[in-house]
């Protein structure tokens, strides 16, 4: 049916992209070191040392950030949402700019299509998960939650879920009857928003 | 080192891969339906042919005082044209449905290692999981009795909704039925060779009618003195542990504690194989039984009956 020629010509390929893409993606996930809420995940949001990570990984005010080459740094909660389960952190870098995410656009998602998971699940650092996209949950036209057909575990949380091309779509939040939940980025950015704006309404708390 | 990280990979395959999928799952989830039959979270279900829905019998926990959900947002009124739990499947009827009937693949076309995408409806949206056909078999009998073509068993994770969505490949072509209804949970696609026929019984006669002795047995091994006392094939035999009352066995004279043997010239040792000779070619038919009861060697004349009509869903499954 199929010859040995060409069997894996297409999966050969696939495999080197995924690696590409892994590779990409694991340079802005970064290790976050709490005392007492143990190891979870964080996306590096900018070059000038943003970190963006779930409210229940960054519990306390000081963290200790782990970048993808070793480095470690000293990080400080800037904010915390807890309704939306997001929070921001500064690291000082001393002057280096620091290999930020591409972000992505989840109302492009479409049900079906691939999604990566880069995280620290079970304290392995830097652990790939390939699903695809069960369900956007809309709220008034916007996504509210991504439901991904992904495996995930504790420490993937605050973690970056990510299109094909490695675009930041989610930040991996939950595990919810077997599905990865992810905050979109959409919320994300409201969030940042707020907090450089100094906003208190939308339920943050400057920490 | 962050230059280079912030250049977007260029993702040929696997971004085709990605957008064939995402494409897979808009096309056939067009004939993906929500059916609203139980409480709590709405059941998958797919318009297979026009007006006509089919869905896990399983999933469908009332027989009245059934809507659907279609892909275009409309809700329909449907009627329950008969299950079979046999089979896991059920068949609903719906007066229009603006929405595609299923594109359905060519039979046989399941190969184990195959790219494979399980659709549901468990509420407004059309939800996906991705996995594998993880193994192919010939044709078996579920504990019910029903006969299923093909075993297709899957890699895939189960969610709500699974059951009675279609699983599709990777060209949006639907493959089978899914359920986690038939073998203790584990996750199962009914080929598209035995929901079209249990869809025509269904549409022509509202059930698929099984022959029914109205006992209920288990297979335990005889002791070697008595088999070798009795010639007995094999030391295998199916004891009755219940007996309807007035029953096809219980009328001819079928006690609690007789030993079946044999069903005409056919020697039973699972119940499999009784299910098996019980084909509704057998309803009003005399059947001669072999039993053995205290140690006896016995033949009864059982008329078998007509299995009943279960008529809803055990409430369980996804």
């Amino acid at each position: 049916m199929i010859s040995e020629a060409t069997l894996g010509v297409t999966v050969e390929p696939l495999g080197r992209e995924l690696s590409d893409v892994a590779f990409a993606l694991r340079q802005s996930t970064v290790e976050i070191r709490t005392r007492g809420t143990g190891v979870g995940s964080g996306i590096v949001w900018n070059r000038t040392g943003t970190i963006v990570t779930n409210a229940h990984v960054a519990r306390s005010d000081r963290a200790t950030i782990v970048l993808s080459d070793g480095r470690e740094l000293a990080g400080i909660v800037t904010a915390r949402d807890s309704r939306r389960d997001l929070a921001a952190l500064t690291v000082d870098a001393g002057g280096d700019a620091l290999p930020a995410a591409i972000i992505g656009h989840p109302t492009d998602l479409r049900t079906g299509e691939i999604v990566l998971a880069l995280g620290n699940p079970l304290g392995i650092t830097g652990a790939l998960a390939l699903g695809v996209v069960h369900a956007v949950e809309q709220r008034r036209g916007a996504p509210r939650w991504i439901r991904a057909d992904i495996r995930l575990a504790p420490g993937n949380s605050g973690g970056p879920l990510a299109d094909v091309r490695g675009r930041v779509v989610g930040v991996n939040t939950l595990i919810a009857y077997g599905l990865g939940v992810a905050v979109p980025v959409t919320t994300v950015l409201r969030f940042l928003a707020d907090v450089s704006q100094g906003r208190r309404s939308a339920g943050y708390r400057a920490a | 080192m962050a230059g280079t990280s912030t250049t977007t990979p260029t993702a040929g395959v696997l971004e085709s891969l990605s957008n064939d999928l995402a494409g897979a799952v808009d096309r056939a989830g067009q004939s993906v339906v929500a059916i609203h039959a139980r409480r709590r979270i709405p059941a998958s279900g797919i318009h297979w042919r026009p007006g006509i829905i089919v869905a896990a019998h399983h999933t469908i926990q009332r027989d009245e005082e059934i809507t659907i959900s279609l892909a275009d947002g409309s809700t329909v009124a449907a009627t329950l044209a008969g299950r079979d739990p046999t089979t896991d499947l059920a068949v609903l009827k719906v007066d229009e449905a603006k929405v595609p009937v299923a594109s359905v693949a060519e039979p046989a076309g399941v190969r184990v290692g195959a790219l494979v995408l399980a659709l549901g409806r468990p509420g407004t949206a059309v939800t996906a999981s991705l996995g594998v056909v993880s193994a192919v078999g010939g044709e078996w009998r579920t504990w019910h009795g029903g006969m299923i073509d093909q075993f297709v068993r899957l890699d895939i994770s189960i969610y709500d909704g699974f059951s009675g969505g279609p699983l599709i490949d990777a060209g949006g072509r639907v493959l089978g039925v899914n359920t986690s209804g038939l073998s203790r949970g584990a996750a199962l696609a009914i080929p598209v060779t035995t929901v079209n026929r249990v869809v025509d019984q269904l549409m022509t006669s509202g059930r698929v009618a099984r022959g029914y002795l109205g006992l209920g047995m288990q297979a335990i091994r005889l002791p070697a003195a008595l088999v070798e006392r009795l010639s007995l094939p094999n030391d295998i035999g199916l004891m009755v542990v219940s007996a309807e009352p007035d029953g096809p066995g219980d009328r001819a004279g079928i006690i609690i504690g007789d030993i079946l043997t044999a069903v005409g010239s056919t020697r039973v040792s699972d119940p499999a194989e009784l299910l098996a000779l019980l084909g509704a070619d057998r309803i009003g038919k005399a059947v001669e039984a072999k039993i053995i009861r205290a140690g006896e060697p016995r033949s009864v004349t059982i008329t078998v009956g007509e299995r009943p009509q279960q008529t809803r869903g055990p409430r369980r499954g996804k």
